[in-house]
């Protein structure tokens, strides 16, 4: 299959919401055998575990590539000096940065724009906007910067607006936009970093100031606080944003994505913690014993691998960093899997970078 | 069944809270159960262990605490003993290290203090160990004494069996009133230990007491904190510097941070006779508590130019992982560990892709090694039995590659001929690495070792002098004086 091919292929299984598993399986094989012929060192990861598109006939048998590999190796189909976006992570090791190629972004935009709307628009067209996060002009590299300009563009009203950028965070138009949609009546949503929330919600407390927005007016956050702010429970932070903006938890909806990755996966609002995350028909999730890479039974705790169909010039089967639980409708997410500490008097890893760092 | 954790004299079960901890492994089950004493007990205890150091543990002679102290080690070193049975059955259980690796650990472990290794402890650190029992000659002139602390405070750390019982028995060698914080992930031999001396001598037992709380809880550590005069402490760094900052100023402090060994093989090691034997011991120092231990190897450099290769040696190593993994499996990871050591491995595989590393074992066996052929700076890998050789082309690059982390060296495991043995010790000294061992016997240091590198009863104890001066002023006051 040539790259057109491929693209033509994955839009129009994504158009497809009533694709059987047997039709994703398929797809899901066709893409690996893309990715085995066109991406290099996959090939060679593939190779190395026995993993061939001739022995892999499911598609939980498509090998799935560590995250961290995305800092070392150039995973991508095509040259990558041909790809038009490239993505970077905002977490590094040692000065590295994992990328993900992109030589159009067509199939990403249908990806996010189709369960985007489906998941947080929810039949609605268009919604006002705030969003609290720099704008993809601002960061070309960040996958969530493209992510929450394409929403805006997509699915707000013209009216909407971004309050974070090259000064940081406009404050005092946020709250006046904030006071307008309250007094106003149309429903509205706040978009951005979890972490972005942070001094938001600490500037209202200061100000002893609350908003009850309109009936209808949805919150979305993701990718948790990245010691960027102070780090907040999942319930307190949800109680908090439901106290500040006069949202109910259930309509404060908790995006999950990542740079590695070409779609997203969302809850249906955070009325308890942990909620349950699902992702769209072209993506399948697994939790997985992270040294043998089987299948754990559903409602065992794990480390997620994600198939992202949409992923296509890079690699489709991701296994990440992050705990998890496969439970009926979807998945829990349980935070990261950091490498523990030595139980003994030996230094781990995590320590011993902490102090090469300091 | 539970089993009641700790040393309390003078304190009732019954006045005590417990708190109840369930820990599993090898298919069995073991509820230990773990006083939380309060703020007043807490208090109590410190004072009533200082005043009965200084009632009676102080105005011993040294010998009589060696002598318990050799009549405790002798009844858990006998296999037939109940308390060493109880040991074997729980401390697998507790620990999840495998019964012949505690028992084999236990009995190498304990071996080093029997009495004739007490007094070499004693004289390592002593030129006259008779100065903490009076004053004796100095040799400069006047007198010397020294004496150890009124209340010194253990906080140990880590699941390696009976670790704490090295410095326990320090500090009463040097007659410290000794309250010990048990660690969690191995809560029981101090206080069994205690007990045991409690039996063999009651008023040295009345010295002592094994306590624990919950790592962290400020309310629960503050008055002990507060009434020791010496602290000594185990742990990783961070854990280290919160301590500190919540001792008074006046308060020794003796922090044991975390570790990283490796071990060095000379190409004259490596011939086809002596390189599978160096590579059995090895994997032993790998294998035995699961590198968990500060003296644990985590990487080895082996040299080029020996008739076994670099290459060749990690297939060795390999090899006597897979044949120890029979005989010791290793125990069940969390999913931290699992996670650890995945990562680590993961990052290697993909090393490998671009032919830079040459990965031994699959995924799910419970050891990993890994062989590289540039020189790289020692790093630590994902524990419990994974390896990483590093091929060097002389000896001497070893010292530059570990140099940069000082902070976290201690032993080496060094296999080379006489000559460059002390060449290569000479340098890896000046860039900290304090103890240098034979490989095989890296987790094994001998008694009276200078655990990182430290003397482990002088730097407890205080010394006062009687200057030559004032011996002679007191001559003048004499009633004989003319």
């Amino acid at each position: 299959m040539t790259q057109a091919e491929i693209i033509e292929a994955l839009l129009a299984f994504i158009a497809r919401p009533d694709a059987s598993e047997a039709e994703f399986e398929a797809m899901a094989l066709q893409v690996f055998a893309y990715q085995f012929r066109n991406n290099e060192p996959y090939r060679r990861f593939a190779l190395q575990r026995g993993r061939t598109p001739l022995a892999v006939r499911r598609w939980r048998d498509i090998p799935a590539v560590p995250i961290t590999a995305f800092k070392g190796l150039t995973l991508s189909c095509c040259p990558p000096e041909a790809a038009s976006h490239v993505f970077m992570t905002s977490g590094t090791t040692q000065g590295v940065r994992g990328r993900s190629y992109h030589p159009t972004l067509a199939v990403w935009q249908r990806s996010m724009l189709d369960n985007f709307r489906a998941r947080f628009m929810r039949g609605r067209a268009r919604i006002r906007m705030g969003i609290l996060f720099p704008d993809d002009r601002e960061l070309p590299n960040s996958s969530l910067a493209h992510y929450l300009s394409l929403a805006r563009r997509a699915c707000g009203t013209p009216d909407s607006q971004g309050f974070i950028g090259a000064d940081g965070l406009d404050l005092d138009g946020l709250l006046a936009a904030l006071a307008q949609a309250e007094a106003g009546g149309e429903p509205y949503a706040l978009l951005g970093a979890s972490y972005s929330f942070v001094p938001v919600l600490d500037a209202l407390a200061a100000q002893g100031r609350r908003f009850a927005l309109p009936e209808g007016s949805l919150i979305l956050d993701t990718g948790g606080f990245k010691g960027q702010s102070r780090e907040l429970a999942p319930d307190a932070f949800y109680d908090a944003l439901s106290a500040a903006f006069g949202v109910p938890r259930a309509s404060c909806i908790n995006m999950y994505g990542m740079t590695e990755l070409s779609s997203q996966f969302y809850d249906d609002g955070n009325a308890v913690c942990p909620s349950v995350k699902s992702g769209p028909h072209w993506v399948r999730s697994r939790v997985v014993d992270p040294l043998t890479g089987a299948d754990l039974r559903d409602g065992e705790r794990g480390v997620l691998v994600h198939h992202d169909l949409a992923h296509f010039n890079c690699v489709s089967a991701i296994l990440t960093e992050d705990a998890g639980e496969i439970v009926p409708g979807g998945f829990l997410l349980l935070g990261r899997v950091d490498g523990e500490a030595s139980k003994g008097c030996s230094v781990a890893v995590a320590e011993f970078l902490a102090a090469a760092r300091s | 069944m539970i089993a009641h954790a700790g040393h309390l004299p003078g304190l009732s079960r019954e006045a005590v809270r417990w708190r109840e901890v369930a820990h599993g492994a090898w298919g069995e089950r073991v509820v230990l159960a773990l006083p939380e004493l309060d703020a007043a007990q807490a208090a109590a205890l410190c004072e009533q262990v200082r005043e009965n150091a200084r009632g009676r543990l102080k105005q011993m002679p040294v010998a009589r605490i060696v002598d318990a102290v050799d009549a405790a080690v002798a009844r858990l070193l006998d296999r037939d003993h109940p308390l060493r049975r109880k040991a074997e059955h729980l401390l697998p259980i507790v620990t999840g290290y495998d019964r012949e690796s505690v028992r084999l650990g236990l009995t190498g472990y304990l071996r080093t203090f029997r009495r004739p290794q007490l007094l070499r402890f004693l004289a390592e650190d002593f030129a006259n160990p008779a100065m903490l029992d009076g004053f004796q000659p100095a040799a400069k002139g006047g007198l010397l004494r020294a004496q150890g602390p009124n209340l010194l405070l253990h906080i140990w750390a880590g699941n390696v069996p009976a670790l704490s019982l090295w410095s326990l028995i320090c500090g009463l060698l040097v007659k410290a009133g000794s309250i010990g914080k048990l660690a969690s992930a191995e809560p029981l031999t101090a206080g069994w230990f205690a007990g045991l001396l409690a039996g063999i001598d009651p008023e040295i037992g009345e010295c002592l007491a094994v306590v624990w709380w919950k790592g962290g809880n400020a309310a629960a550590e503050a008055p002990f904190l507060q009434a020791a005069d010496t602290v000594m402490a185990y742990g990783g760094n961070e854990t280290l510097a919160a301590l500190r900052a919540k001792l008074p100023v006046t308060t020794r402090f003796l922090p044991h941070g975390h570790r990283i060994g490796f071990g060095v093989v000379a190409r004259e090691a490596l011939d086809s006779r002596k390189a599978p034997a160096l590579a059995r011991l090895a994997a032993h120092d790998v294998a035995r508590y699961e590198q968990q231990g500060c003296y644990s190897p985590q990487m080895l450099f082996v040299e080029r130019g020996g008739r076994v290769a670099p290459a060749e040696f990690a297939g060795y190593l390999a090899r006597e992982l897979a044949a120890l993994a029979h005989r010791h499996p290793r125990r069940a990871l969390s999913p931290g560990e699992a996670a650890a050591v995945a990562g680590w491995r993961g990052a290697q595989e993909l090393r490998g892709l671009e032919g830079a590393a040459e990965l031994f074992g699959e995924p799910a066996d419970p050891w990993s090694v890994v062989h590289v052929e540039a020189a790289e700076a020692l790093s630590p890998t994902g524990l419990n039995r994974t390896l990483k050789l590093v091929a060097v082309d002389d000896l001497a690059a070893v010292p530059a590659l570990v140099g940069p982390y000082r902070a976290f060296l201690q032993t080496a495991g060094v296999a080379a001929a006489p000559e460059r043995l002390l060449r290569l010790a000479e340098r890896l000294a000046a860039v900290g690495v304090s103890r240098i061992a034979p490989l095989g016997r890296m987790t094994a240091p001998e008694p009276g070792w200078h655990h990182d590198g430290r003397f482990s009863l002088l730097d407890l104890v205080t010394l006062t002098e009687i200057e030559p001066g004032a011996e002679a002023a007191a001559e003048g006051f004499a009633s004989y004086a003319d």
